[in-house]
């Protein structure tokens, strides 16, 4: 059981700056994951936590225990962490069993204790019927499940997760973010998950740190990232909301365009600073006119698909901006039909835009 | 504000990450490093160093350089050698770009047996070529001229293989394949769909010939002309066997003749040495920016069987011609190769009674100087090309996983000896190994030396392609699990490597097997191998024994890659068999 520390962590590839000095606590027994869109910074974080890459500056830490610095990193080796791989990294020259031993084989593990651990393993993971066969007769989910066996069978103090289940089609991962956060209650080890699908990220994690260009923009439970995102970019990245652009009005108002917007004031800021109103589609209502009042903006439908369960409409607010309404399937819309959007003021957060953050 | 307390001090932090320090990782880079300025920079170096200096008094002179241009006889040679290599390279395209056509895009009989035939001859040595052709060819005594005579009365003999044109005429046939299986390879790989896009649009089989299939491939067919040329400039047996008996002297044997001068002109062969490197290294790097540009081999379709282009009547013709290669440079050389190693002797003509297994029993058995050749040419290609193999290999990871910076470095260090001709390796290794303090003069070390250093470029590249093909996670994977760089390397990389280490260690075997020009100024009659000794019985006149040799090194070189073709797919079989009775079970 372990607890990572990890300070102002950079790393430049060149001139261009992979990680721009991130902060990140994980306390023993945890299980984090590192979301984001692709080139934030995720995997580089990973690369650096498992010691195949040495920082620029900062250090990482296991229980007080150096093990990355600029001056050196502690070798993947000697690191006591496991990785799943995102290709799942399945030797194709050896059998189930002999891909989930070498790590025992390696500890110089005795036969008898080795043959014992190796089923229990290949039990936990159900491949127990599948020990003797080669990787390339086996499907995704069961290749995963054999890199999943093979990680954990060394006993680490960390496991490493790189996108485990990118490669696997929509109904396995499902069915796969519940045993992957199975696994983890039951050996209560820290974990370290990295991925870009966040509802992979609420399903598994205990803690979620949303990285954006480099730099980790909010760190909290799933709980804590969607209802009180930190910043317009987590906003938008997660739940997909809609941002507004405009200039904080006063406090609890955002101006946009010649109209006033009202909001939960979130992030700090005076009096015409940039700011950005947050509001997820399925919150905002297309209402009839004289329906509501305050915080009713015009605009005119852009698109809108028929999804089922409700309409994805697209409107055109002005000013370069669009919103995105889910409405009940009952209404229709035509295209360039003027609407009349109410955006209810408990619904709407006033967020410092991304752009502050990030840069 | 209180006092910050660290955990460790900084001098503690360098210490406990010096513990980790990867000490095997340098060590084996020093060790590459140390191998490679052994086989490439040490011995280039001798050269240039060499080229300023004087033969009789030792002193720094440019009198070389200016000796290669204000002499007579040192000009002609290189004159020669660029109308002989240019002639070889224009005969070698316009065989081998149609042959390439008819094979690749056209319904001509026999299709893959031309293919066959034409590696056939990629593989047979092109000195043994030419000892074919002076058995069918020789002004008085070949056999061709011979039947000529006789069917026409003439006393005048058809051809006369000891000329320029005859040493075009072989240089070339041998150096179709290069020019063949690069344009075909590019003919397969071209999609079809772009040339159907031209016929869409209303463009008849000639027009999109003229401006879709003769663009695309243009490239290659210049590639293929650029290494026809590089071999018409660099080959030594060839020219040795066909020109030096008229008195015609090219590059490569002025410099054997520099070597046979008493006493030897060194220095002055290391001068010579440098428009031979010159015009190699801009031809190589013209076909690199040629490669680079236009990445002509990547243009893919889903499509690779193409519509062939219906020849109709033309079908026989073409076939005629695709033919002349597989004729000229394996079926009439191999027969008369053949055929006068079971000769008594060969000037009375293939007959009945003229038969004999002489030639084989004196060579295999009784004659002491032809059994250590061969053991030699087996043992030295065997070891050449798994040290070579092995360094190759090492090589291709450090540069491919970047395991330490400066890796373009040794890569083009690497690389460097594809650009260095056969012979003039051989003049860099004379000079870096035959005097104090690494006198190896007479050893096998610096034969296999010699060998590892020109077919390094082969088992690198080779290296690096099969290396391309393993996804570093699965090393990586291994290093997380506990196991040492070392140890990563051994149990997961090289395992998954080895068909292709095994392809690699046929790449370099085969070339070793068949090298005369590497070898001619380094053996002596305790290390002599089979080419060179072909090469010194044939100054001899000997010509059943010269021919029994020769088919004793074709045989001899086919049986170990027929064998380690076999051990290959064994393994390989054997692996998916035990994989396929678990499924059964």
């Amino acid at each position: 059981m372990s607890q990572i520390k990890i300070s102002n962590l950079q790393k430049h590839f060149g001139a261009f700056q992979a990680l721009k000095g991130i902060d990140l606590m994980v306390e023993e027994g945890t299980l984090l994951a590192l979301l984001g869109p692709s080139g934030c910074g995720k995997s580089t974080t990973l690369q650096l936590l498992a010691g195949f890459e040495t920082p620029s500056a900062g250090e990482i830490r296991v229980n007080d225990r150096l093990i990355s610095s600029a001056q050196g990193v502690v070798p993947p080796e000697k690191r006591d962490i496991s990785l799943v791989f995102q290709n799942y990294a399945v030797w194709p020259h050896k059998t189930v069993a002999e891909n989930v031993a070498f790590g025992l084989q390696i500890r110089k593990t005795p036969r008898a204790v080795l043959e014992e651990k190796l089923g229990k393993a290949l039990k936990t993971v159900h491949l127990d019927h599948l020990a003797d066969r080669y990787p390339s007769e086996l499907s995704g989910g069961q290749q995963q499940r054999v890199a999943l066996a093979r990680a954990l069978i060394v006993e680490p103090s960390i496991l490493l997760l790189d996108e485990p289940l990118s490669n696997l089609d929509a109904h396995l991962r499902e069915e796969m973010r519940f045993e992957i956060r199975q696994v983890h209650d039951l050996l209560g080890l820290t974990t370290v998950y990295v991925t870009h699908d966040q509802g992979e990220a609420l399903v598994t994690a205990n803690q979620i740190a949303v990285m954006n260009g480099g730099s980790v923009q909010q760190l909290g439970t799933p709980r804590e990232i969607f209802e009180r995102p930190a910043n317009a970019f987590v906003a938008a990245f997660i739940g997909s909301n809609n941002v507004i652009q405009g200039q904080l009005a006063r406090e609890g108002a955002l101006r946009f365009g010649r109209t006033e917007l009202a909001g939960l004031q979130r992030g700090r800021g005076t009096v015409g600073d940039p700011f950005a109103l947050c509001i997820r589609p399925s919150k905002v209502r297309v209402v009839a006119p004289g329906e509501a009042s305050g915080n009713v903006l015009p605009g005119q439908v852009i698109r809108t698909a028929y999804l089922g369960e409700y309409c994805d409409v697209l409107v055109d607010v002005g000013h370069g901006v669009s919103v995105r309404a889910f409405t009940p399937p009952s209404l229709d819309f035509s295209v360039d039909q003027p609407v009349l959007l109410h955006l209810p003021t408990e619904d709407c957060q006033l967020l410092e835009p991304a752009q502050r953050v990030t840069s | 504000m209180g006092v910050t307390v660290h955990a460790s001090s900084p001098a503690a932090v360098a210490d406990e990450l010096k513990n980790h320090r990867p000490w095997v990782r340098w060590g084996v880079v020093s060790a590459v490093l140390v191998a490679l300025f052994f086989l490439v920079a040490q011995p280039l170096g001798w050269i240039l160093y060499n080229s300023f200096h004087d033969d009789q008094t030792q002193a720094l002179t440019v009198g070389n350089y200016l000796r290669l241009f204000t002499a007579k006889g040192l000009l002609q040679p290189l004159i020669n050698s660029i109308v002989l290599a240019f002639s070889t390279a224009l005969l070698s395209t316009l065989l081998g770009v149609p042959l390439a056509w008819f094979v690749a895009r056209t319904n001509m009989p026999g299709r893959s047996w031309i293919r066959l035939l034409t590696l056939a001859a990629f593989v047979t040595p092109s000195f043994i070529g030419a000892l074919g052709w002076i058995l069918l060819a020789a002004p008085n005594a070949g056999w061709l001229n011979g039947l000529f005579r006789a069917a026409t009365g003439s006393a005048s003999p058809l051809m006369n293989i000891y000329s320029m044109g005859g040493a075009i005429f072989v240089c070339a046939i041998y150096t179709v394949p290069y020019t063949f299986t690069i344009v075909a390879s590019a003919l397969d790989e071209m999609a079809v769909e772009l040339e159907d896009a031209a016929t869409t649009l209303g463009a008849g089989v000639l027009r999109t010939m003229m401006s879709v299939t003769i663009p695309m491939v243009m490239p290659a067919v210049i590639v293929g002309f650029i290494l026809s040329f590089i071999q018409g400039m660099t080959l030594f047996g060839v020219p040795a066997f066909l020109l030096t008996p008229s008195g015609t002297a090219v590059v490569t044997t002025k410099l054997a003749e520099f070597y046979q001068l008493f006493p030897p002109e060194i220095y002055m062969a290391a001068a010579y040495c440098m428009p031979l490197i010159l015009l190699t290294g801009g031809l190589f790097w013209v076909r690199k920016k040629i490669l680079g540009r236009k990445r002509f081999v990547m243009i893919g379709g889903k499509s690779r069987a193409g519509r062939k282009v219906d020849l109709k009547a033309w079908r026989w013709p073409a076939l005629a011609f695709a033919l002349i290669v597989p004729v000229t440079a394996v079926l009439l050389p191999y027969f008369a190769l053949v055929v006068v190693s079971l000769s008594k002797a060969w000037g009375q003509g293939p007959s009945l009674d003229n038969l004999t297994l002489h030639w084989y029993q004196w060579a295999v058995l009784d004659n002491p100087a032809t059994q250590s050749a061969i053991v030699n040419s087996l043992a030295y290609a065997s070891v050449s090309a798994t040290l070579c193999v092995l360094l190759g290999t090492l090589i291709a990871y450090i540069v491919e996983r970047r395991l330490v910076s400066g890796t373009s470095f040794i890569a083009s260090l690497t690389n460097f000896p594809i650009i260095i001709p056969g012979i003039v390796l051989s003049v860099g290794f004379f000079a870096a190994y035959t005097q104090p303090p690494l006198n190896l003069y007479g050893t096998a070390a610096i034969l296999v030396a010699a060998f590892v250093a020109t077919f390094l470029p082969i088992a690198f590249s080779n290296g690096e392609a099969t290396l391309k093909g393993i996804s570093p996670d699965l090393e990586r994977v291994a290093r997380i699990l506990g196991a040492s760089e070392a140890r990563t390397f051994s149990s997961i990389t090289v395992p998954l490597m080895r068909s292709g280490l095994v392809s690699g260690w046929l790449l370099v075997f085969i070339p070793v097997m068949r090298e005369l020009s590497v070898a001619v100024f380094l053996i002596t009659p305790k290390t002599n191998v089979m080419t060179t000794l072909i090469y010194n019985y044939k100054d001899g006149g000997n010509y059943e024994a010269v021919a029994a040799a020769s088919v004793l090194l074709l045989v001899g070189t086919m049986a170990v890659v027929a064998i380690a073709q076999w051990v290959n797919v064994k393994l390989a079989r054997h692996k998916r068999d035990r994989a396929e009775a678990e499924v059964v079970q």
